[in-house]
Parts: structure tokens; sequence; C-alpha cells
């Protein structure tokens, strides 16, 4: 496949000197025949792959969940997990897509869409005629975990009303809070907004839109792109005015930065601002501490915390920011799981035919959290879908660092998820 | 903030990051991938031949090292005494126990052991995972070398007339692939962690019972189990009743996963933070003008801005040409990739190789690297090291061409451990 | 001595060779080829694999270019599946405008060669990497070849004609009878270089088909043939930078010309004047000089990484030698009839022309034989489908995509190129095999980016095994009945006809007639030295990581190096030790 940007991905399969480090790491390999492994769906059937050949030649690479696991640890430094996602989007753009995959793709509509009546949305996506009905008709997996709308308003609504409380200060941050906080989890948007304010930020959060991941993943490139020019055409007078674009979705805020821009050839001088501007917010809060600009008047935490660093984590290559900070909480025992995916992915684990792949992949995490003992009350994950896996496959409540963070400053209550 | 920043995950930068944090320091790897350990037979060779006696296996690589050093004073071992050289291994072999994959070595201490080889050749080597040791070349118990049917990385046939060819009487066998694996593709390490399956491990037991001889010994593709490998070959001796060992396959080394992910782990619970995926682009370090510099921080590539690695001291790991460590290019120039230092590559294609693949002399474009003084310091021109706070390990060094030797794992033991000795006295 | 008897002896395995042998036994005339290595092994394996539009030749060489299309469109019926159809552009880099351009649409025009001038756009909408300064660009119904396959295909419908091929059986002396007014070649001896039995292989005509070799054996029947070996060296890429054949728009020169080829792309070639057609050393200059030109063409490419580099041998004869450059001296077929020549009589000499016109230059061959014989047959092989040519064209994924449908990643032994344990299982046992090295030309063994790297102990392990039980022997005979059996047509199909147990026993009977020439220690040190002769060349940067890795599964790992029978040779040990590093003058040169 020769798009425009084969030169920033493409020349990265000449790197591979086929040892096969990659394949033995990966999660998905490791436990299905269907896929035969990142060296093979990668680098290696990347050299029989041309626009317009008689048939698509593979169709394997569909089963790549995107973890990464292989970029991380290739020693000659192929972009692995991007060229399958291209290979994915040049089966998209021959063979279609599949409404399902353009439904799960569509995360923010969705969101949109069940948040104007929740309740009865909810009730809707979650009674199990409707699974077993989304299960049969559009292949999404009946068991998996899919999340609730929030019955408390959106974050946005909340943002508004509570503008007049809300801190002024020279010190501005603007939050990138992405679909699920939106519309489903609000409450990890006002834990942000705490942290910021505790620390003497003031919080913008201007109009946004879906990263455009989730199509990313389907490869649905040309929507993907649309998204991401809005978002750049919205967020670049910020960046422009050297304000940092902080986002606590860690696969939100790896879009921004990196891979729509990569995987959609989007290398304009704007779309580079939107990146250099754009943080996670526990990478941005270790850059503070750095500075010595982060406020440590935690409060004791006694507590057993499992935490697992999402896959994102591999991509955005700044270490495990999040472990960094809460490791200065006093009393806290974080306990880093080395598990390399919980299967999730995004929406992969939602799909009818990957469902059993995902909880497989994630049983070296739900193992892990196991063995941690009976003192464990919940677990915490950077990832919104990774969290919803976590607490499906360990039937543990799973937090963002972000609330326990709030709630080690004394803003947050753990357990109700809500601000003191 | 750590003290040393390790770049590289090899057997060197293990090493030394083990060194150092058992020092006191607070260490933390950045590594651009994983490498070395994944490839190689798992083994530590300290010296396995030499360039005046390609031929010949080298007996006792301690002593010869003596002479190796009078053919070539500059090798990476002799910075070190034969003593240091032994008490880097022995840390080696007792933090091997510690972490659940034992090494030995031949019967007669210091002495090289004979293993069989993926081809049925007798490599030497000087210390190996427990699991090989039964393959010793030197016992008599005639071998029994069972592979899978269709299982592409072993092919016993090869090896046992080979073995015997060169006096080891050996005879091949097969069992089915089905037998340990109802995975359409397997590659080595799929194939050890299906063997951590307990019914799995019977069902091999019961089947090499059938076709072993009293007084045969097994040898096995080294893939008996990755997490409960030194429980599996226990059971598979007990079972069979006969001593068993496995042979090394192609890359990936399963015996070098489970030493990288068990080495890993204890690394990790002594408060070594190990990130892979990180790779340097660029160095911030004061001029050195004469006088030794310093290296403030190294900038690893993110999805953004680069990202600072701060220490005060740094252990550059990084390998030689394989590794990564080094680059090279059409012009026949060679750089080391990081801090752009000095190395002793010729800088001529035309003086890069010898002829033909396997020749007994090695090629120079394999023999060059870094120069380092006593204390483990790149230094330049005038032999002064050319900052103040930087350390060089492992298969970068100049002088020595691990592959060709047979010394890649001694070497990396030996100055990781030298190294970080240097840096944190 | 063996004694064959047949009514034409063809000398040479390569397109030229096979095509004769092919055509004639179509005619119904009795057939023996003979061939020093394997098929292939001379210039027909050693090009870059570009099927001529006759593009090339429209401006100097009209006759060749109208000889260009002719065969193209034939080849693409009769050899349907060694063809990908890439189409070909001429572009016109800043540098290259004038009056050719122009020229070359007229030249196209004039000899029947579809030709039309697309937009850039377009052109870099189909080629994104080409250099976006191009200013015009033409389309011409250029192709890629896969010559092996095709030479395979040629001798397997020879073969079914009821044509006899020997492989690895070198010509040691033509049998000359006759006296000073009547001379005339009865045939030859020759040497099975495996075996080394010596046949004699009486002949009404003979046909000197030998390629670069046409001079020395014109010379064993007292004729002097001035054939100038101009040497070409290809560099290939690790993988497609262009899915069209490329080429520059102007006076054909070195390093005008990217030919996608299986999962690689050539670059080529140079043209020097040589004394020997073998061996051959690839000087630094002509890399670098590959890789700037194409970086002209394609901006990055001298970036890509470099698979390999080889050299193959022009056989440019001139009726009087003169100093000229290789490509100023005329490409077009030569039929050289000593009869009327030099009064030796059965014997032809068929040499000059390219990959192409082979077909044609097979059909001007027996047309000759014909009327030497006295006899009146028509050629057929422009309307006659080789075996496979069924399957229609060729195309990159084909692969990959019959891995994936017919779930086969456990048989992969070369994963770099595809190849399942199948494939080398068919082709060792169809096809008589000395080296590894022919599995290469067969099924495209250890040409991909890691160089035999993993494949070489794999397939040496593999060959072992089917020659423990018994159900391979090196066969280095070869007979019309059992050779009708081979399905030379899938030997590029993964999937193919998967090895079932009454297939393998059915060729335990096939004679055996080298059993003790197998040494699996030969095999797999022939081969990476093999391997290492063509990387020499190119290694740096990414290529020599890639070497380091094979040393240290060869050396380290495996310690080949101290393997038993270091002893023996191959008659193609010596040949793949030939050194091909730059020495300290050439890279002084650069």
């Amino acid at each position: 496949m020769h798009t425009k940007s084969w030169h920033s991905v493409g020349p990265s399969l000449d790197e591979c000197i086929k040892c096969n480090i990659c394949t033995s790491y990966c999660p998905v390999a490791a436990v299905t025949d269907l896929f035969p492994g990142p060296k093979y769906v990668g680098p290696q059937a990347q050299r029989f792959r041309e626009n317009g050949q008689p048939q698509t030649p593979d169709h394997s690479v569909d089963y790549c969940s995107g973890c990464r696991v292989c970029n991380e640890v290739c020693p000659t430094g192929v972009k692995i997990a991007e060229l399958n996602a291209r290979a994915r989007a040049q089966i998209v753009s021959e063979k279609g897509i599949p409404l399902r995959n353009r439904l799960l793709g569509r995360n923010e509509m969705l969101g949109k869409l069940g948040h104007i009546v929740p309740g009865l949305a909810n009730f809707g996506l979650h009674n199990s005629f409707s699974r077993v009905m989304a299960e049969k008709v559009m292949g999404i997996a009946r068991q998996a975990p899919l999340p609730h709308w929030s019955t408390d308003g959106s974050f946005g609504d909340w943002f508004k009303k509570t503008q007049a409380q809300r801190l002024k200060s020279d010190k501005k941050v603007v939050y990138y809070h992405g679909c699920a906080t939106m519309y489903y989890e609000p409450f990890i948007g006002k834990a942000t907004v705490a942290v910021f304010e505790h620390n003497g930020y003031e919080v913008l959060v201007p109009p946004q839109n879906c990263c455009g991941l989730p199509m990313l993943s389907n490869g649905e490139f040309g929507a993907a792109a649309d998204y991401h020019q809005n978002n750049i055409n919205k967020l670049l007078v910020y960046a422009q005015a050297g304000l940092d674009i902080v986002g606590t979705s860690t696969s939100c805020t790896l879009t921004l930065k990196e891979e729509a821009p990569e995987l959609l050839d989007m290398d304009s001088d704007n779309a580079k601002a939107i990146t250099n501007a754009t943080w996670d917010i526990f990478e941005w809060l270790r850059e503070r501490h750095e500075l010595g600009e982060l406020k440590t008047d935690f409060r004791q935490m006694n507590m057993v915390l499992p935490y697992h660093a999402p896959c994102q984590y591999r991509a955005h290559r700044v270490g495990k920011p999040a472990m960094d900070i809460m490791a200065l909480i006093p009393g806290i025992d974080i306990r880093e799981s080395h598990a390399r995916c919980c299967g999730i992915a995004g929406t992969y684990g939602y799909k009818k035919e990957k469902y059993q792949i995902a909880m497989d992949v994630g049983a070296e995490l739900f193992d892990f959290v196991a063995d941690q003992g009976g003192d464990v009350e919940m677990t915490a994950c950077d990832s919104e879908t990774c969290r919803w896996q976590l607490e499906h496959g360990t039937d543990l409540p799973s937090r963002h660092p972000v609330e326990i963070l709030a709630a080690a400053y004394g803003l947050y209550d753990l357990e109700k998820r809500q601000l003191l | 903030m750590s003290d040393l920043l390790v770049i590289g995950a090899g057997l060197s930068g293990l090493m030394a990051a083990y060194t150092a944090v058992k020092a006191g320091m607070r260490v933390t790897i950045a590594a651009k991938g994983l490498g070395s350990m994944h490839w190689g037979a798992g083994t530590i060779d300290v010296l396995g031949y030499t360039a005046t006696q390609p031929e010949l296996p080298v007996k006792r690589p301690l002593e010869q090292i003596q002479s190796l050093i009078q053919q070539n004073p500059q090798h990476p071992y002799a910075l070190l005494t034969n003593e240091h050289i032994a008490q880097t291994l022995a840390t080696f072999v007792a933090l091997s126990k510690d972490i659940g994959v034992p090494y030995g070595g031949a019967t007669n201490p210091g002495d090289n052991v004979l293993l069989p080889s993926p081809a049925g050749a007798a490599r030497p080597t000087y210390l190996a995972p427990k699991a090989q040791l039964a393959g010793d070349l030197s016992r008599s118990e005639p071998m029994l070398i069972v592979g899978f049917e269709g299982m592409r990385d072993f092919y016993p046939e090869l090896i046992a007339e080979n073995l015997t060819h060169l006096g080891y009487p050996a005879r091949a066998a097969f069992l089915p692939l089905k037998l340990i694996t109802n995975r359409r593709d397997s590659n080595t390490v799929q194939l050890a962690q299906g063997l951590d399956n307990k019914e799995q491990r019977a069902l091999l037991a019961a089947a090499l019972r059938k076709i072993v001889r009293p007084g045969e010994r097994i040898g096995l593709p080294a893939i008996l189990g990755m997490d409960a490998h030194i429980t599996f070959l226990a059971e598979l001796e007990r079972e069979t009743n006969s001593p068993v060992f496995e042979i090394p396959t192609l890359p990936p080394s399963v015996p070098g996963v489970r030493l990288y992910k068990a080495f890993r782990g204890h690394l990790q619970s002594l408060g070594v933070r190990l990130t892979a995926g990180l790779e340097v682009i660029s160095t911030q370090t004061t001029a050195p003008n004469g006088v030794p510099g310093a290296v403030q921080w190294v900038e690893s590539a993110t999805s953004a801005r680069p990202l600072k690695l701060r220490a005060d001291k740094f252990l550059l790991a990084t390998g030689g040409i394989l590794g990564g460590g080094f680059n090279s290019d059409v012009n026949g120039r060679v750089w080391e990739t990081i801090f752009n230092l000095p190395l002793t590559i010729p800088q001529e294609r035309a003086d890069w190789f010898n002829p033909g693949f396997l020749n007994p002399q090695g090629h120079p474009v394999f023999k060059g690297g870094v120069k380092v003084n006593a204390s483990f310091q790149p230094i330049g021109a005038n032999d002064q090291p050319l900052y103040a706070n930087l350390w060089a390990a492992g298969n970068l060094l100049a002088h020595s061409d691990g592959i060709q030797e047979r010394s890649v794992e001694g070497t990396a033991v030996a100055t990781g451990v030298a190294a970080a000795q240097a840096l944190s006295g | 001595m063996n004694r064959i008897q047949t009514e034409v002896l063809v000398i040479g395995g390569g397109a030229t060779g096979t095509g004769v042998a092919w055509d004639a036994a179509l005619r119904g005339l009795k057939v023996v080829l003979v061939e020093r290595r394997d098929l292939t092994h001379g210039t027909s394996g050693r090009y870059h694999g570009l099927l001529h539009s006759g593009g090339r030749y429209a401006v100097k060489d009209s006759h060749g270019a109208a000889e260009c299309i002719a065969e193209n469109q034939i080849l693409r019926v009769t050899h349907a599946h060694c063809i990908e159809d890439t189409s070909g552009f001429f572009v016109v880099l800043p540098e290259d405008e004038g009056e050719y351009p122009d020229k070359f649409k007229a030249g196209c025009e004039a000899v029947g060669i579809p030709c039309v001038e697309i937009p850039v756009a377009e052109a870099l909408r189909r080629e994104p990497l080409l250099n976006p300064r191009i200013s015009r660009v033409f389309e011409v119904p250029d192709g890629s070849s896969d010559s092996f396959l095709a030479a395979h295909a040629t001798a397997q419908a020879a073969r079914n004609a009821g044509a006899q091929i020997l492989t690895y059986h070198e010509v040691t002396s033509l049998i000359m009878v006759g006296g000073e007014s009547d001379r005339r070649v009865a045939g030859a001896v020759v040497h099975n270089v495996v075996t080394g039995e010596d046949t004699e292989i009486h002949a009404d005509m003979t046909v000197n088909a030998a390629g670069a070799w046409t001079g020395k054996l014109a010379a064993m029947a007292g004729i002097e043939i001035t054939i100038m070996p101009s040497k070409g060296t290809m560099v290939a890429m690790n993988h497609r930078l262009v899915n069209t054949v490329v080429n520059r728009c102007k006076s054909p020169s070195d390093g005008d010309i990217i030919v996608p080829s299986h999962t690689v792309c050539v670059i080529g070639t140079t043209s020097i004047n040589v004394p020997e057609p073998e061996p051959l050393r690839i000087e630094p200059w002509e890399v670098k000089k590959m890789l700037e030109e194409g970086d002209k063409m394609v901006p990055g490419f001298a970036q890509a990484r470099v698979l390999r580099a080889w050299a193959g041998v022009r056989p440019l004869f001139q009726d009087t030698y003169t100093s000229g450059k290789g490509r100023d001296v005329t490409r077009k077929l030569a039929l050289l009839d000593h009869k009327e020549r030099e009064g030796v009589a059965g014997f032809l000499t068929i040499t000059g022309g390219k990959w192409t016109t082979f077909r044609l230059m097979a059909e001007a061959t027996v047309d000759d034989i014909c009327r030497h014989l006295g006899t009146e047959r028509p050629c057929t092989t422009a309307t006659t489908p080789v075996p496979g040519a069924e399957q229609g064209h060729y195309w990159v994924g084909h692969r990959l995509h019959e891995i994936e449908e017919k779930h086969l990643q456990s048989e992969l032994v070369c994963e770099c190129e595809l190849v399942t344990r199948t494939m080398i299982e068919n082709a060792a046992r169809r096809n008589p095999l000395l080296t590894l090295d022919d599995l290469r030309r067969d099924v495209r063994l250890g040409k991909g980016p890691c160089q035999g790297g993993f494949c070489t102990y794999r397939a040496t392990g593999i060959l072992h095994e089917m020659k423990k039980a018994g159900s391979w022997e090196v066969n280095m005979s070869d007979d019309a009945s059992s050779a009708a059996k081979w399905e030379v047509a899938y030997l590029q199909s993964p999937g193919h006809n998967l090895v079932s147990d009454a297939d393998s026993h059915e060729d335990n009977g096939r004679a055996a007639n080298t059993a003790d020439s197998f040494n699996p220690n030969l095999l797999l040190r022939d081969f990476l030295q093999e391997r290492w002769k063509g990387v020499t060349p190119i290694l740096w940067g990414r290529q020599l990581k890639q070497e380091r890795l094979d040393e240290l599964i060869y050396m380290s790992l495996m310690n080949v190096d101290h393997l038993p029978d270091k002893e023996l040779s191959s008659p193609v040990t010596e040949f793949y030790l030939f050194d091909t590093t730059p020495t300290a003058e050439e890279v002084a040169d650069v």
C-alpha cells in the first residue's frame, strides 16, 4: 500500500531483521490462532501488499488489537502497529466497513444520543434482550463491558453550571475531556478540574469533538481525518497562544499528538502545533513536579492499589507518569502490573468475534489483581475502556489515577466518585 | 531523578543496573527495545575460539584469556584481572539461582563445557542454564535427540548425524507436534508457554518414556516450559528415568527469554525502573574542550516533544552493530548512535570485510567499537575520558568480536558488573 | 560411456536454450538440452526482469522495438503466469527535457507500441513516491517477468512435448566429424558434474545457446565468434518502492530503469565490457551509481534498505570486435549458420537479443534447423501457452493470499518470501536439485530481507529429513515420463498439492544416482556463502545489522564453522567463494 505518508511509517518495515521478538511478546498471538503475530502481518506481509490487487491478500491483520507491545519490544524500531493500522484501512477501503464498526467508531454520536434520556438509554442498551439482539444483528458481544450513560448530566453541563465557582487565574490550562468523560464519566472531569485548580490553574474547556481514534482503529481513515481537522480548527488558537492542552484519556491525547497526524498524513504546521501543545494529564503533572510546581500536600492514603498502565502509554513513550506521581502520595502501596494488555484495546473487545480473545489476553492482568490479596478495594488505570474491562474481569471498581490524586488532595470521594 | 541511567536492556545493561542498585544507587534503564538475550543460546560464552587456533575450542577460558590479551592487549578482558572476571561470573551464577533460572558449568571447574548446537556441532561455552547441562558432550551416555514433526526450528536427524560424526553417539526420534500444542502455528516461545501446562507436560513425559532406551539421555528443543521449566525438567527426568537436556533453537531464544524475564522482574522488585520503547535521540552535554565534559541529560522520542531523561551518571550499554549502538552508511561511515563517541572501526568499506562468510579471522567491521579507560569511561584521542559522568559496557567495546570469539555474554557480564562497580565506587 | 541419439542438441539452459528446446519439441523433433549448472544459472537468472514494451529501443533501434512489442504481446499469453502486468512509465526529469521525449513518442507510434502521455498528477497518484518534479509521463505496456519460472515453464512445456532436459551436464567437447571440406558437428560429449559420468550425445543439429559462454563453445568447433561480454550490475531493494516499471525518458544509460519484481524492486543496470563471463566483481561505484540514479526517479530511494547486488552478462554479438561501449552494440538477435559462415555443418549459434525476444530467437533457430533437416514444420510457440499460463498474470499478493486462505502459517520455512515446506518438498522431488541455490531459483528461498538467516538452516534440515526418510533422492537425471508429474506451473504456489504419503512413496522408485553426494553441512555452507557473496557489495546500515544477526545465528548459536565435512565441495562451491568484496582501490575510486 502506497500512500503519501509512506515515508513516515512505510520505511520502518525496512528496519525489520526478522528476529521474532515481537511475535514472542504479542499478547494476542499468544492466545489465538486467528492472529499470526506482528511480524507476519506487519513488516512481512507489507512486502506483499499493493493497491488494486485482484484480491485483498490478507485479513488476519484485523485481529491486531493495536496494543503496541510489538513496537515497544522491537529492537530496531519498526512501527509495526502503525503498519497494521494502515493495512486495516486498506482493507476497509477495498471491502467497506461493517455497520457495527461504524457504530463503535462513533462513540461521540452514541454519547450524545444516550445523553438525551440517559436512564432510558442505559436500560435500552444494557438489558439482556437488547444485548443479545445487538450481538446477533451487529456482532457486539453481549457480555462486553459497554459503558453506562451518566444519569447526572454531562461534564459539559456541570462545567457550564459551575462556571461562576471556577478558579480564575493567570495560569491557564485547556482541558481536553474526550467523549467518555463528557457523557459517561463526568466525575473524572470534575476530579481533573479540582486537581488543576488546586494547583492554581484556571481551566478552559473550549468546544471540541471526538479525537477520531475509534474510527482510526476501525480503519475509517476518511472520517477520522474530518474529526481531527475539526479539533485542529477548534484548538489551534489555544495552542498558538502557548497554552497546554491536557487530556485525561490516554487514547485521546495520543490521537491528538501522533496517531491522527501520522496515520492520516496530516503534517501541516497547524497539526504540529496541536501535537506540541498536547499532554497527557500525568505527563503534564510530572513536568510540573520536575519544575517544582506541583503541590504535594497529600493526605495519608492507606491503600493497596494495583495499577495497570494502559497500552497507550507505550505509544506516548513517556514512561509511566501516573506511577511517578501517585508514588508521591504517602501510605499508598502501588502494585504495578506488568501485564501486557487488558485485552479490550479500545473497541476491539466489544466485537463478538474478539470478545473471548480480549478476555484471554486480559487474564494476565486479572490474575495479577487477584494475586494482590484481599485488601485490594479497587484498581487504577488511566484509560476508560481499560477500566471498564478491568471491572468486568475482576469485579473490583477501577479508578482513573486523577481520581486517586484528587482524593489524596482531600477533594474527592473515591467511593462515591464525587467532589467533596 | 535517578543516580544512574542505563541505556540498553541487554545483559551488560542489566548486570550493570543490578550491580549499581545493590550498591545503593537509584537506577533507571531506558531501552529502544529488547535484544541480544532473545537471540542467542542463552549461555554465557566467555571465550570459545581464538584467532590463533580457530579450529580448536578453548578448554579453560579464564586461563586462555591471558594469551588472548597477549595477542590483543586492548581486548576488553584486558581491563580486568582474571580474578575480577571470575568474580563477576560468580555474581551472575549466584543471581541466576536467586531468580530461578540457575546456571552452571563443566564438571571440572574452570573448563568450558561442550554442548550440542542446533546444527549438531559441539559448541563451547562457560556457563549454561541448568536445563542444557546434561547435554555436556564429555559425558558418556548416548543421546536420543527428540524433535517434533513439522516443527520448523529443530531438526533432530541433522543434530544426531553430525554429533555421531563428531564422535558423540546420538540417534534421532520424532514425536507429533500435536502432542505438545494445538496451535496452528507456534514459535518456540509459544510452544514453551504451552508446556507450562501440566497435562501437556504429562503427555510429553509419557511419550518420551516409550521411546527412550535405558542408559540414554534425552535432548529436546529448548521449549520445555517458560515459567515452570525447572519443575518440568525434574518431572521429565523422573518420569523417563533419564537425564534430559535442552538444545537452543533459532531466535527467539526461550532460554534467553527466561533469563530476561526473571532478571527484569528481579530488578523491578529491587526498585529499578525499566522502560523499553524509549529511543534516545539527542543528548545535552557540556562541551569537552581538552577536559572531560559532562552529560546533563539525554532525550528520548515520544509521541510529541522529546522526553528528558536525567541522571547523575550515565552508562551506555547499547551494543554494537547488531544491538543498534552503531549505525553505518554506504560511504563507510560508522558511528555511535547516541553520543557520537569515537570508534575504532575502519571508516573505509574496503577495510570492513575479510573474504568469506565463515572466515575464521572474522571481519574488521565487527571488531571495532568504543575505546574506554580502565574505569570503563569512553576516551578520546588523548586517552582522557570524554565525559566525567559517562561509562560504557558490553559488546560496544572496542577490540573484540564477541560472535567470532564466542565471548558475547562473558564480555557483557564482566564489563557490565565492572563498569557499575567503577561508577558506584 | 553412455550414448544418446537425438535430432537436436541444445546447449544452454537459459531463456533461449529452453525456448529452442520447446519450439523444436513442439514441431515434433527429438530434442535434448544440456546445461552446465541449474536452469537460468547464467544471464537469464541475473537480469532485472523487465518485459520490454520496446519503448527503450524506440528511438535508436526501431527494428528491436518492433520485435519487443510483438513478443511482449505473445508472452503475455503464452507465459501469462510468469509476467506481472505492472505497466511502465517513461518519465521526463528536469534534466532530461529536450527533443528526446517527442522522438520517443513518435518512435513508439512508428512501430506500434501503445504509448499514452498521461498527466503527471495521475502518475503521482499511482506512484506516490515518484519525483514530483517530473514534467511528462508516457505510459507503455512494460511488464515484470520471472525469468526463473519462465525457464522452468518453458522447459516443462518442452518435456511435455518429449524433450529431455539435463542440468548439471557440462559440454567437454563437441563431436567433430568429416574432413577439411565437410566438417560437421555431430553432437557433444557431456560431463555430469555431480556424478562424474560422461555421455556422448549424437545429434543431427547442435545449437549453441550458451549465452555468455557462446564464444567458448564455438571455439570447441574451431570457430571464432566474437562475443563481447558486457556486465550489468543490478541492485535489489528490500521492498517495492514502485509498482510500475519506471524508465527515464532519455537515451538509455546506467541505472535508468526500476523494475518491481515480486516483493522487491530492482534498479539496473551498468554496462561494462568484461573479458570473461564469470566471475564478476561488483564495483562500489556501480552500486552507488544505481542508488544515486534511483534517487533521481524516486527521491528517498538511496536511503531505503538495499537487499542485494548482482551482475549479469549481456552476450553482445558483433561480427568484428570494436572497442565500443556495450550499449552501442546492437541488441538484435544473431543467428549464425556455421555451415554458411565457416563451412561447419550441423551447428547453429543463437545469441544476442534479450529476454523479451527469446521466443522469437527460438523460432528463427528452429526454422533454420528444419531447413537444414529438410523438413517443413510450422512454429506453434506463439499460440501455445506453457503449463501454468492458465493461472493468469502474477500478482504480488498471491502467496500471502494463499497462506491466509489455507492457513499455512505453520508451513512457512522462508518467512520473508513466504516459502512453505510443501513448496520445498515439491521442488526438491520434481526438480534436479544440487544446492539450496537451486531452490532459491525455484521458489525464492532466502531472497528476502534476512537473506537466508533463518531458512538456510530450516531448508537444510527439511531436505536432510526427506533424505533420511527415503522420500527424496538427489535426482540429476530427467526423463519425460516422470517429468510430466512435476507440476511446474504451481512451483510458486505455497499450498498447491500438499504432499501426501502416497505421493512420497511414489517417488521412492525414482533413480537415485547421486545418493552419496548429498551432505547437509555442505548444503548449509554453500548457501550461506552464496548469500554472503551477493550481500557484501551492499553491506552497510540495516543490511549490515541483519548480517550480524545471521552471523550470531550461524556462528555463535549453531557453530556451523565447526561442523564436520569441511573438506567437501560441490561443483558450485568455488563459484560461491569468489570474493565480491570491494578492494581498496575500488573503494578509493568512488
